[in-house]
């Protein structure tokens, strides 16, 4: 049994979320899934690109979860002498947020402390007090690990922060697209107890953060006809034109071309028919995530794509609703039971 | 020594709201000294008697630390907050916090993706950000917190090689050294004051009442100073450099140190072979200032660190102990 089998939605948050799994680098982070999987699924392999597919057998038509597993990250991209590094990141960063956080450096010989220093105001000329931080300027200082000579170019950066709970509300890195994957878990888990026709593909895919082709290429393997991307989405903003989507108000239902409008219309039913609550999002046209790739996948996937609100996204710390999580789940067990 | 470093850094006491950290102090000190009282204004003063009873020195530390005040509840149940001290706006961005005693939050900041053009391109200010602690409307958030409630950076504690890696060093590492100077039983002919001061960060306020209730014959500021030596500072421009030992104050903002001091500071580090450096840029003050403003004359003695007014700074340990050893040559000397 999977040390997971007591632990709620928060605390598998915090837990997935406390492990580092940049792009290309998802390896530990899918082992921990894995480790939880194993339990609710029928079988679980690696793809070639990284990916962990787990699937629940069924004899009627395929269906499959997409959840990006990797996050946001940097590489070193200078040494100083002295025991200072630079940066550059992968995915997108907003350099801004990046001062004064702790990080860690992943060498060869594993992980050392860093810290992304600041000039004290007392230092600093009126000119630097208005510069705005970028790549060129932050550095991390690592001179307090006796080894920080064993760091290469190229190393991998995370930073260091811990996840936290307020009452239904989780702060906690990597949310993007960790609590994604949770809602697969918790989807698997309930479908594990379910007798149902169709057979799921529960996808924990690798470089999404990167464009990559993590997600692609586990649709083209499993062969399947229909596919949910789980991702997201900006919640508690004001984007001018469009409704505000709310965190707490469950998951976001995207209606648009890079999803099928019928298989659209049956998420909505059940969202309906099992009193979940849901909000829609128009995305006319690319949708950023996953489901473009899916759905254009072998002779096509009729696609759907749900999103958890989430704010401050690609921030040391993100937000969002346990419970929009949980409702998440539910949505995507339900919209596979239902399938005939 | 260090043997209340970790804890008395990650006690949370923005300026104005030291209590905690005082409490602390005179717990561990209370039966080592002589007398212990605290102030008006909340400074918390011991003497530790010397032998004769021949000079008064005093020495200093602020209990505070920079922080934050929650200014404004909003309709949608974030806070808006300013600073207590001096604190560069871009350090603070997606940091978790301490509101009041136990309200966790985080400062948060927009995504990237919805910043458009010029917003992306500059530093926010204080006005535009807010602390979210997770409530959805005034009336939550009300219930948790209050306008007027200290908000404080949450770094843990932590040592790696010789460095430590903690918020609030400047000035708790000052406050470590006074406590384990008591708490290592110095024996000095000279009476010893130890004054754990308030509001130094607000404007060198709480030892500005220091003077008129002891008669101390000279001051000793014990600080956290700047460094600067990164590679975004030309070498000439550092203010010191961490494993150079303590830095020794000729000048700062406001005040030329008594020479008197500084040269037998100089001279005791010399005759006592404790590595020392000059602390090479003049910006910033102390409360040395404030002593000899109101008439006691005053040195400096620092800790230096990287990154001090940040939530993550960072100083080394044979710093400090260098600065311990040569607080205490300087003691038994007078």
């Amino acid at each position: 049994m999977s040390s997971f089998n007591s632990l709620d939605t928060k605390d598998l948050l915090l837990k997935v979320t406390s492990i580092p799994g940049p792009s290309g680098y998802e390896d530990e982070v899918l082992e921990e899934i894995k480790n939880v999987m194993k339990d609710y699924s029928d079988e679980c392999f690696k793809t070639a690109m990284g990916s962990l597919v787990c699937v629940k057998k069924g004899k009627g038509p395929k269906i499959g979860f997409f959840a990006h597993a990797d996050q946001i990250a940097f590489l070193v991209t200078k040494i100083y002498e002295d025991g200072f590094i630079r940066l550059s990141g992968v995915g997108g960063w907003d350099p801004k947020v990046i001062a004064s956080q702790k990080v860690w450096v992943h060498t060869k010989s594993g992980k050392l402390r860093g810290i992304v220093g600041f000039m004290p105001p007392h230092l600093q000329t009126t000119e630097e007090s208005k510069k705005v931080p970028d790549y060129d300027h932050l550095f991390v200082d690592v001179t307090m690990n006796s080894n920080w000579k064993d760091i290469s170019i190229g190393d991998l950066v995370t930073v260091d922060t811990k996840g936290f709970v307020n009452g239904d509300i989780v702060f906690a890195p990597a949310l993007d697209n960790r609590a994604s994957c949770v809602a697969i878990i918790k989807a698997a888990e309930l479908l594990w107890k379910m007798n149902i026709d169709a057979e799921v593909y529960y996808v924990f895919s690798t470089q999404e953060e990167i464009g990559g082709p993590g997600a692609k290429s586990a649709a083209y393997i499993s062969e399947i006809e229909y596919g949910i991307v789980i991702d997201v989405t900006h919640g508690d903003e004001d984007i001018p034109g469009f409704p505000k989507i709310k965190i707490g108000d469950g998951p976001a239902i995207c209606v648009g071309p890079v999803t099928n409008r019928k298989f659209v219309e049956h998420i909505k039913s059940v969202a309906a028919k099992y009193n979940i609550k849901t909000q829609i999002e128009a995305i006319p046209g690319r949708s950023g995530t996953d489901t473009d790739d899916v759905q254009l996948t072998r002779i096509g996937v009729k696609t759907g794509l749900v999103s958890i609100p989430q704010k401050y996204m690609h921030n040391p710390y993100e937000k969002l609703c346990a419970k929009d999580v949980e409702d998440t789940a539910k949505l995507l067990a339900f919209s596979a039971a239902e399938l005939q | 020594m260090f043997t209340f470093l970790k804890e008395l850094t990650e006690i949370k006491g923005p300026s104005g709201f030291e209590d905690d950290v005082r409490e602390y102090i005179k717990s561990k000190i209370k039966d080592k000294v002589d007398e212990v009282f605290e102030d008006r204004m909340g400074n918390l003063i011991a003497l530790k008697k010397g032998k004769k009873g021949g000079k008064k020195i005093l020495l200093d530390a602020h209990m505070d630390e920079v922080g934050f005040m929650v200014t404004n509840i909003n309709d949608d149940g974030t806070l808006s907050f300013a600073p207590l001290g001096g604190v560069d706006v871009r350090v603070i961005l997606s940091k978790k916090v301490l509101v009041g005693k136990d309200v966790t939050g985080i400062i948060g900041y927009k995504a990237a993706h919805l910043q458009h053009g010029e917003d992306y391109a500059r530093v926010p200010k204080y006005s535009e950000l807010k602390i979210d602690i997770g409530a959805s409307s005034k009336s939550e958030a009300e219930k948790k917190v209050a306008i007027g409630d200290p908000v404080s950076f949450t770094t843990e504690y932590e040592e790696v090689g010789d460095y430590i890696i903690a918020k609030a060093l400047d000035d708790r590492c000052g406050c470590s050294i006074l406590m384990d100077l008591i708490n290592d039983g110095i024996e000095t002919n000279c009476d010893v004051y130890f004054a754990f001061t308030v509001q130094e960060e607000t404007g060198l306020r709480g030892p500005a009442i220091v003077a008129e209730q002891l008669n101390a014959d000279m001051a000793i500021a014990v600080e956290t100073t700047t460094s600067g030596d990164d590679p975004e500072l030309e070498k000439q421009l550092w203010s010191t450099h961490l494993g150079n030992g303590p830095a020794i104050t000729f000048m700062h903002s406001g005040y030329v140190v008594s020479k008197a001091i500084f040269d037998k500071l100089v001279e005791t580090a010399r005759q006592n072979n404790i590595p020392f450096q000059y602390k090479m840029r003049t910006v910033g003050g102390t409360n040395a200032r404030r002593y000899a403003s109101t008439g006691i004359p005053a040195g400096v003695v620092s800790t230096p660190a990287r990154y001090i007014h940040s939530p993550v700074s960072e100083v080394r340990k044979d710093d400090y102990k260098h600065a311990f050893k040569l607080l205490k040559a300087f003691l038994e000397s007078e």
